[in-house]
């Protein structure tokens, strides 16, 4: 029986020290040790944390072109989109709190690249981003010749650009096309231009139209701005605007958004975010303005530059898309 | 003993609870669950939703402890608990093996004033007060178990046998008053036996095994509150004379031996956690959470004075009225702090029962979150058992209320028949007690409106 109790004892002890040091050891040493040996292509662990929190951590790493890469992502406190851009139109869902996504992903082309929080997470959504650097062969990049346009006019982006008059009624782009296709040969060369439009407010074109009367003029200044928009684009820019755009500059662009009033309140935004669905704002801004203000961001405000986010061709779309909050597409 | 069924007349169970390796063995199983507990606290997520610690200590267990072990099978988690176990071992410089000789510590004598479970009490509120934090933060959570055996490894120095969890234990507190209640209990089967027995092996140990770490005399047991269960007793009893029981639901409710104020204190401290942290946790005052949860040190303060009002004060205060008006209307010609002490009891069905059903609010939302990090325990994206993506399901959510309502009107009317018990025996007649009986009635029906309130709207 003392054999047997001497037995069980030392069993005893090999168990409580296998419990004591041997788990924390072989856990621990699987998971920051073996775990990352075990994988066959690299694997990047990032923690997705609120900004408050730390935001995406680490903030900034590097990779490879054609480098296919895990990224494992889990969330120590709320919901977070996982979106990558500029191109691609990487957006890998969300990530809730406590559970790890794995993404594997490779970027074509060298470059900076920006993963970002698409979901409202909190007052600071707009900080969550992270860095990634491409290496490689990197593509000739000309420089964007609507932004040299605004730093050659010296056009404060920043600054109100509030119209003076304004339509009593929404105009709407089909009664314009119609009008249009009648009063076309008699309007300004200039407002035919896409160039002009493109440097010009609507506010600026309505005043040209000096032969028609004031809500036959918004027509047709709301057909000149968006006859020719792509629906296919505009639907994309409206699933692009509401994931980006929306928290804060509202789902019906009246500066609603749900993070509109924390950042008033913390003083980000003045008066807060810009309704897009007010004619006053939007109408004496050129489509030249609000891409630089979408690209660049806005001093002193909230609002975060989407330059490293969305290409130029995806911002331009979002600047037709805006323009259907004051113009009536139906 | 009346009704009373013997477990231990089956030799089997006799002998695997005889077998001195029955608990260290038991402790080690525990051991291994609290250091994954532990390292996940430190180590994991730290979205509780997604952390073993958190998920298996303040729910699982949690859950295992108020519905099962404590109702039906007494102080079985003390039996298996690994808190204590690195501290009694280290005194006893052995797991399993009895050592001969005298136990390994600085032989300190336990203060007599010490000798309650104020401790315990004061422990309890101090874990509670801080509970929003505790039970949603795992480092938090981690600290405080890794705290816990600390404790209980500095006391097995200084003193012999199992202090912490008989004095300062804040969980032991009350599974020992809820115990009461329990279906099982570890009794002697003849006290004369015992009586008559000159060395009183139990107690002080003998080469079969070690005296009952609990300072307790089974031979003088009539209630579960301070018997660990740990079975020393089975293993040292030369008389044969230990014994297992099934018995009825309550029977140490109406024992009068042993009561006290500060258990008294201990059953209106547990119903008053009930109700604070239903209101806190389940209630629809955002505000009482974000306070709770420390949203700023002002906020928390009074919160802080209001938690302990309520516990240490308003509700004693209005139970103190309630046994007044009990002593006038039953005409009972003993002190008002014996009718206080008396009537509490009724009080314990009552809490446990709150206890229970605070806790099916929980175990049935959020229990399916056991098996993601069952699979899953840092948030590291393992996948051990293929469960880790199981999704957050809800059982039973419709009938989650209906249960809260059956049970807590059913804790009502047997808390209020327990209170007529308790006063029948000091009461003349039939009559008085009855009528003393009114005002608790009164009380328990304020509490169980309470939560049905907190519960159902």
């Amino acid at each position: 029986m003392k054999f047997l109790a001497d037995r069980a004892e030392q069993r005893a002890i090999i168990a409580l020290i296998f419990i004591v040091i041997g788990v924390p050891v072989i856990i621990l040493g699987y998971q920051f040790g073996i775990r990352p040996r075990l994988n066959t292509i690299r694997t990047i662990d990032i923690v997705a944390a609120a900004p408050e929190n730390g935001g995406f951590q680490p903030a900034a790493f590097e990779v490879n072109a054609g480098e296919t890469i895990r990224l494992r992502v889990s969330s120590p406190d709320v919901v977070h989109g996982l979106a990558i851009g500029p191109g691609e139109g990487w957006d890998f869902g969300i990530v809730k709190p406590g559970e790890v996504k794995e993404i594997e992903i490779t970027f074509p082309e060298a470059g900076r690249y920006t993963l970002y929080c698409n979901v409202w997470c909190s007052p600071s959504h707009w900080r969550m981003r992270a860095a990634i650097d491409v290496f490689g062969d990197a593509l000739a990049t000309t420089p964007d010749p609507i932004i040299e346009r605004l730093t050659a006019q010296e056009i404060n982006i920043d600054a109100p650009h509030p119209a003076e008059n304004v339509p009593a009624e929404k105009p709407s782009v089909t009664r314009g096309k119609t009008l249009l296709a009648e009063v076309q040969s008699s309007l300004p060369p200039d407002v035919l231009s896409a160039e002009w439009r493109q440097s010009h407010s609507p506010a600026e074109a309505r005043a040209l139209l000096i032969n028609l009367d004031d809500a036959e003029a918004w027509d047709v200044v709301a057909a000149l701005w968006l006859g020719d928009a792509d629906p296919v684009q505009l639907d994309e820019s409206q699933v692009l605007y509401a994931k980006n755009c929306a928290a804060c500059h509202g789902a019906t662009g009246n500066g609603d958004g749900i993070g509109a009033a924390t950042l008033i309140e913390q003083g980000y935004m003045g008066d807060g975010p810009a309704a897009f669905a007010d004619p006053t704002t939007m109408l004496g801004a050129s489509s030249d303005i609000l891409y630089g203000k979408l690209r660049r961001g806005g001093m002193g405000t909230g609002m975060p530059g989407f330059g490293t986010v969305f290409t130029r061709e995806q911002s331009a779309q979002m600047i037709d898309y805006l323009w259907t909050f004051v113009f009536s597409t139906e | 003993m009346q009704n009373r069924f013997e477990l231990t007349q089956y030799r089997w169970v006799k002998k695997m609870l005889q077998w001195r390796g029955f608990q260290p063995v038991l402790m080690l199983f525990t051991l291994f669950f609290f250091v994954i507990a532990i390292l996940t606290g430190f180590f994991g997520t730290p979205a509780g939703s997604h952390n073993f610690g958190i998920i298996f200590v303040w729910i699982v267990w949690w859950a295992l402890l108020m519905i099962v072990m404590v109702p039906f099978f007494a102080r079985l988690w003390c039996t298996i608990c690994p808190i204590p176990a690195p501290g009694e071992w280290l005194q006893r410089r052995s797991l399993i093996r009895r050592r001969p000789g005298k136990l390994f510590t600085l032989r300190r004598r336990w203060p007599r004033k010490f000798r309650n479970i104020w401790m315990q009490n004061f422990g309890f509120l101090a874990v509670a007060l801080f509970s929003t934090i505790i039970l949603t933060r795992p480092s938090v959570s981690a600290w405080v178990l890794l705290g816990m055996i600390l404790v209980a490894i500095i006391l097995s120095i200084l003193y012999e046998n199992r202090i912490f969890c008989r004095y300062v234990c804040p969980v032991g507190g009350f599974i020992g008053l809820y115990s009461l209640t329990s279906t099982l209990e570890l009794r002697v089967k003849d006290a004369q036996v015992c009586k008559d027995h000159k060395t009183k092996d139990c107690v002080t140990g003998n080469e079969l095994g070690y005296g009952c770490p609990w300072l307790v005399f089974p031979g003088k047991l009539e209630r579960n509150t301070y018997c660990g269960m740990c079975t020393a007793c089975l293993t040292t009893c030369t008389q044969d004379n230990i014994a297992i029981n099934l018995r009825p639901f309550g029977a140490d409710l109406l024992v009068e031996k042993g009561r006290s104020l500060d258990e008294a204190f201990k059953a209106l401290i547990m119903l008053a956690c009930a109700l604070l942290y239903s209101a806190v946790l389940l209630g629809p005052w955002g505000w009482v959470k974000d306070w709770a949860n420390m949203d700023t040190l002002p906020h928390w303060a009074m919160y802080a004075v209001a938690f302990i009002t309520i516990n240490l004060l308003a509700l004693p205060g209005i139970f103190w009225l309630t046994a007044a008006a009990t002593r006038k209307l039953a005409r009972l010609d003993i002190p008002l702090k014996k009718v206080f002490v008396d009537v509490a009891y009724s009080l314990v069905p009552m809490g446990l029962i709150g206890w229970i059903a605070f806790s099916f609010s929980f175990v049935f939302v959020n229990g399916s979150y056991a098996l993601s990090v069952l699979s899953d325990p840092f948030g590291w994206g393992w996948d051990l058992f293929g469960t880790r993506s199981f999704p957050w399901t809800p059982v039973l959510p419709d009938m989650v209320s209906g249960l809260q309502i059956l049970l807590l009107l059913a804790g009502l009317v047997y808390a209020i028949i327990i209170a007529y018990r308790i006063i029948r025996r000091r009461a003349a007649t039939d009559n008085l007690a009855w009528r003393g009986t009114l005002p608790v009635a009164g009380f328990l029906s304020a509490v169980t409106f309470t939560f049905l309130r907190l519960y159902i709207g």
